[in-house]
């Protein structure tokens, strides 16, 4: 340690940092509050359904969804989309990877009972790969976990968002691009560069959020969809 | 350094079978560091309370990922630091973390710590003058490193950078700050 470095830590020493907070009593309590949510679990099951039959009327739909989660990903309704440009669909998600390594890295053991390409793409809690379905490249990324903000969305009014008949609870996203952030990772910031998404399904199974892109109507999504989870 | 718990380990095991108590012990272990780190990042001391303490709510939900063994701070500075930058990004301003040398001087008779007896008040003043002048990624990365005491890689995993972003960082700002301190 040169003499410089030796003054910035003593200096580090008198720089007059706010009074630290004791987090324990808000943090016992944010924790207490999610043990003893679970008994809700039904309350918000009966919800979902609520949920769904609201999403048949439009006006009711508009209102419903400006802003919410589904899984690890959060959708925000916006007036006007903030900058993004085209890119590629695996864009932001790092270098291409064997499958053993893209699981090792996220964590998250892949579920696809389709033909398994050679490639994917990994971030910690994040997997994801390129599929070919009915000649259009489709990009399959799955989530673990109940983490929220690892992947968000901005919509505009002329994105249509419907809820799509699979697992616990599917949506289907359309008729408009929309932006999609993914969250940065340690060791590439540059993945936090925004990009514009056309069709999207999205849906929960079990502890898992899974996320289908390509320039496929809703039927052939779900008829993909269904096939890689059966 | 921050004193971490001898049985940390343990702490971690305990807390990942759903114990709150040993949560509370590790939250009260790092609560001091991820409170900078977050401050340092978000610039305002009411940002970095909420910072702290979303990072340890989604610490502890995440806690079943956590790889048996592996060094705690970092997984649990990286989670801080990203909810850090949420709050600054989503505010859409720009963090301007203004640093201030503590005006209460040691009472009394009471013998200047071996820290403070390195520098003189000018010097003091000087090369913190000279930190505050840094662009603010560099200001940053110092403020992490030196004030904070954050490693190089903890640094790294904080600001989602590689290691040889942090590395020149830092270089780069020691080189303006030896300008000053000369």
């Amino acid at each position: 340690m040169t003499e410089l470095e030796r003054a910035l830590v003593a200096l580090g020493s008198e720089v007059d940092f706010p009074a630290e907070p004791d987090l324990r009593p808000r943090v016992r309590e944010r924790l207490e509050r999610k043990r003893f949510a679970r008994p809700l679990v039904l309350a918000v099951a009966l919800l979902v359904v609520v949920f769904g039959i609201a999403m048949a009327v439009p006006p009711a739909r508009s209102a419903i969804l400006r802003f919410f989660h589904i899984g690890s990903v959060t959708i925000e309704r916006v007036q006007k989309l903030p900058p993004a440009r085209e890119a590629p669909l695996a864009a932001g998600l790092g270098p291409a990877l064997p499958l053993d390594q893209a699981e090792a890295r996220s964590g998250v053991p892949l579920i696809l009972h389709t033909r398994r390409p050679d490639r994917y793409y990994a971030r910690p809690g994040l997997i994801a790969t390129l599929l070919q379905y009915r000649g259009k490249p489709v990009l399959l990324v799955e989530l673990q976990g109940d983490q929220t903000g690892i992947a968000k969305k901005f919509a505009t009014p002329g994105t249509t968002v419907q809820p799509a008949q699979i697992g616990s609870f599917g949506l289907w996203l359309a008729g408009g691009k929309h932006v999609l952030y993914w969250e940065p990772s340690p060791g590439n910031p540059r993945q936090i560069v925004p990009r514009l998404a056309g069709n999207v399904l999205l849906w929960t199974q079990n502890d898992r959020t899974f996320r289908l892109e390509g320039a496929l109507p809703e039927d052939q999504m779900l008829e993909l969809a269904r096939d890689i989870t059966r | 350094m921050v004193g971490r718990p001898l049985d940390e380990s343990d702490l971690i095991g305990r807390a990942k079978r759903g114990d709150t108590h040993a949560y509370e012990d590790l939250v009260y272990a790092h609560q001091g560091i991820a409170f900078r780190t977050a401050y340092v990042i978000a610039g305002n001391a009411a940002d970095a309370e909420e910072a702290a303490q979303d990072g340890f709510v989604k610490a502890w939900r995440a806690l079943g990922r956590f790889r048996e063994g592996a060094p705690f701070r970092p997984w649990l500075l990286r989670i801080v630091a990203n909810e850090a930058r949420n709050r600054r990004r989503s505010a859409g301003r720009r963090a301007h973390l203004a640093l201030r040398a503590a005006t209460e001087q040691p009472s009394g008779d009471a013998a200047p710590s071996p820290e403070a007896a390195f520098l003189s008040a000018e010097q003091r003043e000087t090369l913190l003058a000279a930190v505050n002048q840094l662009p603010e990624d560099q200001r940053t990365v110092i403020s992490l490193r030196y004030f904070v005491g954050l490693s190089e890689q903890e640094t790294a995993e904080a600001l989602g950078l590689p290691s040889g972003t942090v590395k020149s960082r830092t270089a780069r700002a020691l080189e303006r700050l030896r300008e000053s301190y000369d």
